[in-house]
């Protein structure tokens, strides 16, 4: 259970990690404006929600082990 | 299929996904070259097209498993139907909100209902009714047996899906990997999208083996209680 939770928390902040990455990418592009920042910002909301979904769904199961581990211990 | 061997499948699925999603996100955004004409924005499509084929492949699982479940009625196989029903709502949901924050940026608009877009959110709206009919029958048993024709039906929507851009005129991209003539994509493309869905696959693979193994020790756990209950005994 916590190394499910401990997974997921890694996840999340890899995915930080990818906006970041996003971000060195569309300001270091040549030409980089206002145009090209918005693009990022698009790319980074949709890596960031597929992530934070499967996020949701990995810990939408931890919890349901969790009930089943208390259970048990009953 | 015991516990532990679901365990242990999920173990390595999950660490082999996240390794795999570490590499596709650095090919994605420091190693594949940029799109000539959408620039950036293109790199959605790495985890766009990946989500979609995942998706299909969870409810290629459902029906699959759900068909079996109506003909021989053993009960793993609608715990497998639900759990990988669950995984392909949420990657249709991934497809479904990646693919407006690119169309706004290619297209001009976040969402125009031409047949591929529209199908694809009927599928969404199909498995959501899986759980709607399950949850809504008072006999457990005859839920979950409506619910696999459900699961059944929503599938043939998948093919219909994939050939909508090429029987329809379409504002939606036609295939670029699954051609005739062979994949049109840069080489470098190629190797990201195939890494990147490796990596959804086996993430998904993990998630549902672990959702999968909950749901069969509950409903063991339930039976078991039941059975003490009625004092009939335990079933082992």
């Amino acid at each position: 259970m916590t190394r499910v939770v401990a997974s997921g928390l890694a996840l999340f902040v890899f995915m930080l990690l990818v906006g970041g990455a996003t971000e060195a990418v569309a300001q270091t592009a040549p030409g980089a404006s206002a145009a090209s920042m918005r693009h990022f910002w698009h790319v980074f909301a949709a890596y960031a929600v597929a992530w934070l979904l499967i996020l949701g769904w990995l810990f939408s199961v931890a919890r349901r082990i969790g009930r089943l581990e208390r259970r048990l211990d009953r | 299929m015991s516990l532990k061997t679901i365990r242990w499948g999920a173990g390595i699925a999950g660490v082999l996904g996240v390794g795999l999603a570490l590499l596709f996100h650095w090919q994605v955004f420091f190693w594949v070259p940029t799109e000539a004409s959408m620039g950036i924005v293109q790199r959605i499509f790495y985890v766009h097209v990946p989500a979609a084929w995942v998706g299909f492949f969870a409810f290629f699982i459902v029906a699959l498993c759900s068909a079996v479940y109506l003909w021989l009625g053993e009960e793993r196989l609608d715990i497998a139907a639900v759990s990988a029903a669950e995984g392909g709502i949420l990657f249709t949901t991934i497809v479904l909100i990646s693919g407006p924050l690119w169309a706004k940026l290619a297209w001009g608009t976040w969402w125009t209902w031409e047949p591929r877009l529209t199908l694809t959110l009927l599928l969404w709206f199909i498995y959501v009714g899986y759980f709607l009919v399950r949850s809504s029958s008072e006999n457990e048993r005859t839920g979950r047996r409506l619910a696999a024709v459900v699961g059944i039906v929503g599938a043939l929507n998948i093919p219909l899906i994939h050939m909508s851009v090429l029987w329809f005129r379409s504002l939606h991209p036609q295939p670029v990997v699954l051609r005739t003539d062979g994949p049109s994509l840069h080489p470098d493309m190629l190797v990201t999208l195939m890494t990147a869905l490796a990596s959804f696959t086996l993430v998904f693979l993990a998630i549902f083996l672990v959702r999968y193994g909950a749901e069969r020790l509950e409903r063991e756990l339930r039976a078991h209680d039941s059975a003490r209950e009625s004092g009939k005994g335990v079933p082992v």
